[in-house]
């Protein structure tokens, strides 16, 4: 295929028109209101990246953060993968340095910066810390310090195991990570191989990305805004626990009642899924397809598609699909296999569009929507048109790292106070200055 | 001055038997819930477990997909247990969209709402009268989000999609599994649905701060394949290093000896380290401080290369491999770095922890009964998040909110049944009440009617 046949492909079905002109238009950040132009947060976390996610979010929906970070800088700098630095700032440190404003204070071990944090904090809608749970509180800045003088404040820690019961004692010192959260809270026992793939590939398996992390920081940044609109209400504030354990978990609700429901774990089975079928990904000829054909019509409109009508009367495969029968499953696994590999993944996006087309004009309906997409890789996404368009990347400049670079930005477009990214810094005491005229100079 | 433990003024300030009596953040706002299967359901969800009254509509007889389909097609009670978390709180009403009537119903509703959920393919809610040019004429106030896989416009915005297509789209799907080989997998229990729809309840809240501010409503554009994207660094990794990180199997490279290991008693351990201090604590639990010394090893930064990294996760490897899981984690614990043994469903439901914390919720529903449901991902500990019932049947709650809502009769309630603008469900599980459930003693269903006769 031609490049241009390609590019047709990703545009045909949605030809430029006024609608999608106008609303490009629409959500566009320029000049728009922030929401949280009002608030101030600040991110004591450390070495943890929830916070930091969460304080991002924040700083996207225009709230001032500051972060707070001793002289030698916080840990979370150097978390990065393979060590790779750009002016000794790690790489997801400079992807969450976005519109935040940097304010060296030593709580470790002077008293003095404590005091400084604490007058801060009277001026703070939100604090968000990550510490040993009961460690600020022990130190004169936790909620329970902070609240009585400034009683709007919402407080946010995250920590492994929370900061209450049994178990959040016992285990306070335990620092937290992505991996430890993601094994802890269930994430990992439901993805790998099936047993026959043999080891390794049957263990556990992690996500490939800081799933627990930005789930954790989701997850605050969440609860936070839910905290805000009742401190708008009444002035109160309250605290926020998260506990990076129940992150992933508690995001899905799937895993505790399976627990219940069917009184085992569910074993690992791979590429298949545990609901629906066909819904993993092949091999094509240049690539790798995901395929999702789940329902009667959906999987009847896939055989047409790849030439396999003649298996729609097999029981096995017309009526139960569902991967309870691992045997089974597989086997039709690779019968639509032997398929895909036949052609590029373009032609079958194309093929299951045009199908879903015509099918959704036909005066008989019920057609099916069989879908194609290309595995992507972040690369090859980040060239999409599509994300061009709406603005998805964004390329910053930070002046301290002598570096442009792209960014993830703009992950939902609101019409009138959309969130979006000003500026990246990344410098320790950046803005030390800053903070002490605009917060400290009169107290 | 002397303070009171902490972990005591804490258990007090989260006391789970307090929760019901605590005030709800998002109370007296209205959420008309169009959507259906995960991605938009969980948006709305969440609102309503923070007190918002949200409305599900679905059609009558057929209703929202995701009712019949659960795991490898077993059922609880006639419903699938795993939509009740998805839906836990909500109002159940059916309406059949290809009658006019039926439009007019909504409209009176969305006069009196402040939010609307959909995820219909782009362009569907707008042909149908429902889409925010529609609804914000009513209603200048209102707040509406819409979900879809690649958004409402950009050329791909007719493309349709579920999680797994968000999850290929963004690159997620790619990163999950084995380097040098094609093993990859999608990430489980669709958290490309979970994760976009909590991104969309954010959005909401944030729309709601800003309206209480200015009295403005507006409209929301989430996509779920840019809400997955937001959760990898790797895009900059490669802006920034034209190299591709790709996959890395078990391991985490942004940190030190971190992977996943198997224990001597055939559990599986995860194990990292962070800071330099928490490196050092390890290698004091592996007896192996001398190593700290050495120049591969002397900060975080030379550490995390991969050849010195991977020297130390086979070092740890055969550490683990001599001790049992719950060994490890008291290493972790006692040493002060980070250790968690892989959990499944059944030990995060039986987790002693989870219960006193409520992570884990074991419900007793007036219809259904007992059920362990997830708790809520953040505690708060001033307007906690709450479960006040689970799913219901097909629209169970018509006359509810009909009557009480919209102010109907039971004589104009009757006519829209007969004239199949509402209705209910049929024989499907997942559609049905439990069979040993008799609907017309139920005063919430029957609502304005007798009952128990």
């Amino acid at each position: 295929m031609t490049t241009e046949t390609k590019e047709a492909i990703y545009t045909r079905y949605g030809r430029p028109s006024e609608l999608a002109r106008a609303l490009a238009q629409i959500m566009d950040p320029e000049g728009k209101p922030e929401v949280l132009e009002d608030v101030l947060v600040l991110d004591a976390s450390y070495a943890n990246f929830s916070g930091i996610i969460a304080a991002s979010l924040f700083a996207e929906f225009g709230a001032e953060v500051l972060k707070i970070e001793p002289p030698q800088g916080d840990p979370a700098r150097h978390m990065t993968p393979e060590g790779e630095e750009v002016e000794g700032v790690g790489i997801p440190f400079i992807v969450e340095g976005r519109n935040k404003r940097y304010m060296t204070l030593d709580l470790i071990n002077s008293p003095e910066d404590r005091e400084t944090f604490r007058k801060l904090a009277k001026k703070a809608a939100v604090v968000i810390e990550t510490f040993p749970a009961g460690q600020m509180d022990s130190w004169g800045i936790g909620y329970r310090q902070l609240k009585a003088e400034n009683p709007g404040l919402i407080y946010i820690a995250i920590t492994p195991y929370g900061q209450y019961t049994k178990k959040a004692r016992e285990f306070v010192r335990l620092p937290d990570s992505d991996i430890t959260a993601q094994a802890g809270s269930g994430l990992p026992a439901n993805m790998g191989d099936i047993p026959e793939a043999g080891e390794p590939y049957n263990w556990p398996l992690k996500a490939g990305l800081w799933a627990a992390w930005y789930i954790s920081g989701l997850s605050a940044a969440l609860g936070g805004a839910i905290a805000l609109v009742h401190r708008q209400n009444t002035g109160e504030g309250q605290m926020i626990d998260v506990a990076s354990m129940d992150s992933y978990a508690n995001m899905v609700t799937i895993p505790p009642t399976i627990g219940y429901t069917w009184e085992k774990p569910r074993p690992r089975i791979g590429v298949l899924d545990f609901i629906l079928y066909p819904y993993g990904h092949w091999q094509c000829k240049d690539g790798m397809v995901a395929i999702a054909a789940p329902r009667d019509h959906d999987f009847r409109a896939l055989l047409k598609i790849l030439g396999l009508w003649e298996i729609e009367d097999d029981w096995r495969y017309s009526s139960d699909r569902i991967p309870d029968i691992l045997e089974q499953a597989t086997h039709l696994h690779k019968i639509i296999q032997e398929k895909t590999i036949k052609y590029n993944a373009d032609e079958l996006v194309a093929k299951a569009l045009n199908y879903s087309k015509k099918a959704a004009r036909s005066k008989w309906r019920g057609g099916g929507v069989p879908i194609v997409m290309r595995v992507m890789t972040p690369v090859t996404a980040m060239a999409n048109k599509q994300w061009h368009i709406r603005k998805a990347f964004q390329e910053v400049e930070e002046p301290a790292l002598g570096k442009r670079f792209i960014l993830n930005a703009s992950f939902v477009k609101m019409s009138e106070s959309p969130p979006r990214i000003k500026w990246v810094a990344t410098q320790i005491g950046r803005d030390n200055e800053y903070v002490r005229e605009k917060y400290l100079a009169e107290s | 001055m002397d303070m009171e433990d902490y972990f005591e003024y804490t258990a007090k300030l989260f006391d789970q038997s307090a929760i019901m009596g605590k005030p709800e953040a998002l109370k007296g706002i209205r959420v008309l819930d169009f959507s259906h299967v995960i991605f938009g359901p969980t948006a709305a969800r969440i609102l309503g477990d923070y007190g918002a009254e949200v409305i599900k509509l679905e059609l009558p007889y057929y209703g929202d997909l995701w009712r019949p389909a659960t795991y490898w097609g077993k059922y609880w009670k006639h419903s699938n247990p795993i939509w009740h978390s998805v839906t836990k709180n909500k109002y159940f009403i059916t309406v059949n969209l290809r009658l006019q009537k039926s439009k007019d119903l909504i409209y009176r509703m969305a006069e009196k709402a402040d939010v609307v959920v959909e995820n219909f393919a782009p362009g569907t809610a707008e042909a149908w009268g429902l889409g925010y040019s529609q609804m914000s004429k009513i209603n200048p106030k209102i707040i509406y989000l819409s979900c879809s896989t690649y958004g409402q416009y950009g050329p791909m915005r007719y493309f349709p999609g579920w999680d797994l297509l968000a999850q290929a789209a963004s690159g997620v799907l790619s990163l999950n599994g084995y380097p040098n080989t094609d093993r990859f997998y999608k990430l489980p229990d669709y958290l490309g649905d979970f994760g976009p729809g909590n991104f969309g309840a954010l959005a909401i809240v944030m729309a709601l701060y800003y309206r209480n501010k200015t009295g403005k409503g507006q409209y929301i554009d989430i996509a779920q394949t840019e809400a997955m994207m937001r959760m990898l660094y790797h895009f900059t990794f490669y802006s920034l290093t034209g190299r591709e990180l790709g996959r890395v199997g078990n391991t985490d490279p942004t940190m030190i000896g971190a992977a996943i290991y198997k224990t001597r008693d055939e559990k599986f351990v995860a194990l990292a380290c962070g800071t330099t201090k928490q490196f050092h604590g390890l290698l004091k639990a592996l007896g192996r401080e001398e190593l700290a010394k050495e120049e591969r090893f002397i900060n975080y930064r030379e550490t995390l290369k991969p050849e010195n990294n991977e020297y130390l996760r086979k070092l740890v490897a055969e550490w683990v491999k001599g001790k049992t899981a719950e060994e490890v984690v008291a290493s972790g614990r006692d040493y002060e770095f980070p250790a968690a043994e892989v959990m499944d469903d059944y030990q995060i439901c039986y987790d002693e922890w989870r219960r006193e914390r409520g992570s884990v919720i074991l419900f007793r529903d007036d219809m259904y009964g007992e059920i362990a449901l997830s708790g809520p991902s953040a505690q708060l500990s001033g307007t906690p998040s709450r479960i006040k019932w689970i799913a219901r049947p097909l629209g169970y709650h018509n006359r509810y909110v009909l009557k009480k809502f919209l102010g109907l009769s039971e004589e104009e309630i009757v006519a829209l049944e007969k004239q199949k603008v509402i209705g209910t469900f049929d024989d499907r599980p997942g559609l049905k009440p439990p069979v040993y459930y008799n609907l017309d003693n139920d005063p919430i269903y029957n609502y304005g009617r007798e009952v128990g006769k």
